[in-house]
C-alpha cells in the first residue's frame, strides 16, 4: 500500500514535470502563429470581457489601496515638479520661435513625414499587470475590434508605454518598456544621436540607451524620444513613430566602446490606469512602413549588424 | 489524502479566484516598489494542506492559467510552481510542522524558491537585456512583501479548504482536548 502511493506521487510529478518541459521547448520553438500561441489567444478572448467585468468590480478597492501610495508620492514630488515646471516653460517659448521656420523648410523640401498624426489613437483602461519582475506586462480592455492590432505602439499622457505583443477582439496584452523582450530605437533629443534603449532586468526605474557613437556628448537631463526606426539588435518589431518622449538621462557610461547612458523613463509605469494604442487603417503611412519592415525584415536585410536601429521612414525631429 | 471532488472543486474555486484577483487588484498596487505575488503562496499552502500530489497538481494548474493570461512563456511557471507545491506537500508529510509560524516562513520559502526559480529560466532561456544588481534587491524586497501577506493568505485557504480535509489530525487533536477528551499521553 506504501508503496503504490510512494509510486503513484512520484508518477505525478514526474508526469508534470515532463508535461511542463514540453510545453515550454514547444511554444519556445514555434512560431507566433503557432497552436500553442492559438491556444493562448483563444484563452485570452474567453477570458478578456470576464476580467474587464472583474476589474470593473474591484476598481474601488484597488483605488482605495492607490490612494495611499499615491498621496505619499504626491507630495514628495511637489518641489521638484515646480522646478521642473519654470524650465519647461521656457523651452516651450523657445521652441515655439522654431517651429514656425521648421513648417516651413517641410514645405520647403516636400517631405512626407510619419508622425503621430498619421495614427488613429485608442484610448483603452489598463485591467491587469502581470506581477512577474521578468514579465513587465499588462491588460487592457481594447482589442481587435476597437482597430488594435500586435506590435502597435502604446503611450500615455507622460511618454511611451510599451507594445502590443498580443490582441484578441475584447482584449490586448501590452510588453511595457521595461519588459526584456522590448527594445526602441531611440535618440537623444539635443544631439540626435541614436541608439537602442533596452530595459535592466530587475530595474524597473531605469532603461539603458546603448550604442551610441563614443564621441557623442550627453548630458544628465537631456530628454530621450523615439528614432521612428526599427531596432535590428532586439526582437522588437514594432515601428514607432518619431518624437515619442521615452525618458530622461540619468547618468552617462563613459567605460564601454559604445556609449551608453541610464534612462530614467517619464512614464509612471507602475501605475498605469488609462493608456493610449496608437492604431493605424489599412493603406495609411504607417500600414505601408509596417508592411515594408516585414518585408525587409523577412528578407533579412533589417537583421544585418547589432549597432543602430535601421533608418526605415524618412523622419526628422517629428511629433 | 484522500481525493474528493468537493475538495477539487474547492481548489479549483480558489486558484481562479487568486489569480484574477492577483493580476487585477493586486499587481497594480505595488508595496515597496514590488507587487505582491500570491500564486506562490496559495500553492504552497494548498501542498502544505493537502500533501505533495494535489500541491504538484495545483503548482501545474496555477502556472498554466499564469502563463496563459499574461502571455508568458508555457510552461515556465508550471514547471516552477509543480516543484514549489510538491515541496511543501512533502514538507506536510514528513514532518508535519504545527508551530504557528510554519505558514510564514513556508510562505517565505515558496516565495523565495518561485523567483529564483524565474530567474534560472530566464537566464537559461537567453535574456536579451542587461541584467542590474536592482535585481537583487527587488527578488529580495519580493520576497519581504509575500512573507508579510502569508499569515492572511494562509487564514483565507486553510478556511476555504477546512471543510473537506477530512485528517487534519490538529483539528482532531483540538477537538479532543476543548469536548474533555483525554489526551493521548493520559490515555497511555
Amino acid at each position: 500500500m506504501y508503496d503504490k502511493t510512494v509510486r503513484r506521487r512520484r508518477a505525478v510529478l514526474a508526469l508534470l514535470v515532463v508535461l511542463s518541459l514540453i510545453l515550454l521547448t514547444a511554444y519556445f520553438g514555434e512560431a507566433t502563429n503557432g497552436g500553442l500561441h492559438s491556444v493562448q489567444r483563444g484563452f485570452l478572448t474567453v477570458v478578456s470581457p470576464i476580467q474587464d467585468g472583474a476589474n470593473k468590480a474591484l476598481k474601488p478597492v484597488r483605488d482605495l489601496f492607490g490612494w495611499f501610495g499615491d498621496t505619499l508620492h504626491a507630495k514628495s514630488q511637489v518641489g521638484e515638479l515646480r522646478k521642473q515646471n519654470d524650465k519647461l516653460r521656457k523651452e516651450v517659448i523657445a521652441n515655439r520661435a522654431n517651429e514656425h521656420g521648421y513648417h516651413e523648410l517641410l514645405g520647403l523640401y516636400h517631405l512626407d513625414q510619419l508622425t503621430l498624426n498619421n495614427y488613429r489613437p485608442v484610448t483603452a483602461t489598463v485591467v491587469g499587470k502581470s506581477p512577474n519582475i521578468w514579465y513587465q506586462t499588462i491588460w487592457i480592455d481594447k482589442g481587435t475590434s476597437s482597430g488594435v492590432q500586435k506590435n502597435d505602439p502604446v503611450i500615455n499622457s507622460e511618454g511611451l508605454v510599451g507594445k502590443v505583443v498580443q490582441a484578441v477582439p475584447d482584449g490586448a496584452v501590452i510588453d511595457l518598456i521595461t519588459d526584456s523582450e522590448v527594445g526602441v530605437s531611440a535618440r537623444i533629443n539635443g544631439t540626435g544621436a541614436t541608439g537602442v534603449i533596452q530595459p535592466k532586468v530587475g530595474d524597473p526605474n531605469d532603461l539603458v540607451l546603448q550604442y551610441l557613437p563614443a564621441n557623442t556628448s550627453v548630458t544628465k537631463g537631456e530628454y530621450v524620444v523615439t528614432s521612428g526606426t526599427v531596432s535590428p539588435s532586439s526582437q522588437d518589431n514594432s515601428l514607432y513613430p518619431p518624437g515619442i518622449a521615452i525618458g530622461q538621462v540619468s547618468s552617462v557610461d563613459e567605460e564601454s566602446a559604445y556609449k551608453s547612458v541610464n534612462v530614467h523613463p517619464l512614464a509612471n509605469l507602475h501605475n498605469l490606469d488609462v493608456v493610449q494604442v496608437l492604431t493605424y487603417t489599412q493603406g495609411s503611412k504607417p500600414a505601408r512602413l509596417t508592411s515594408l519592415q516585414a518585408g525587409l525584415s523577412s528578407s533579412g536585410l533589417t537583421g544585418a549588424g547589432g549597432g543602430e536601429g535601421n533608418q526605415l521612414a524618412s523622419t526628422g525631429a517629428g511629433g | 489524502m484522500t481525493l474528493s471532488g468537493s475538495l477539487v472543486a474547492r481548489i479549483a474555486v480558489l486558484v481562479v479566484v487568486v489569480v484574477f484577483f492577483q493580476i487585477g487588484v493586486v499587481s497594480e498596487v505595488p508595496v515597496l516598489g514590488v507587487a505582491v505575488d500570491l500564486s506562490p503562496l496559495v500553492v504552497a499552502f494548498v501542498g502544505l494542506l493537502c500533501g505533495s500530489t494535489l500541491g504538484a497538481a495545483t503548482g501545474f494548474a496555477v502556472g498554466l492559467l499564469v502563463d496563459l493570461a499574461l502571455v508568458q512563456t508555457l510552461g515556465v511557471a508550471s514547471l516552477i510552481f509543480t516543484l514549489v507545491g510538491y515541496w511543501c506537500g512533502r514538507l506536510r508529510e514528513l514532518r508535519d510542522p504545527q508551530a504557528t509560524l510554519t505558514p510564514l516562513l513556508v510562505g517565505a520559502a515558496a516565495s523565495a524558491a518561485a523567483t529564483v526559480g524565474y530567474s534560472l529560466m530566464e537566464f537559461l532561456l537567453g535574456v536579451d537585456a542587461p541584467v542590474s544588481l536592482e535585481l537583487l534587491r527587488q527578488i529580495v524586497l519580493g520576497v519581504v512583501v509575500n512573507t508579510v501577506v502569508a499569515l492572511p493568505m494562509w487564514a483565507i485557504v486553510r478556511r476555504t479548504l477546512e471543510p473537506d480535509l477530512p485528517d487534519d489530525p490538529r483539528r482532531r487533536r483540538r477537538r479532543a482536548y476543548t469536548t474533555g477528551g483525554l489526551s493521548p499521553l493520559s490515555r497511555a
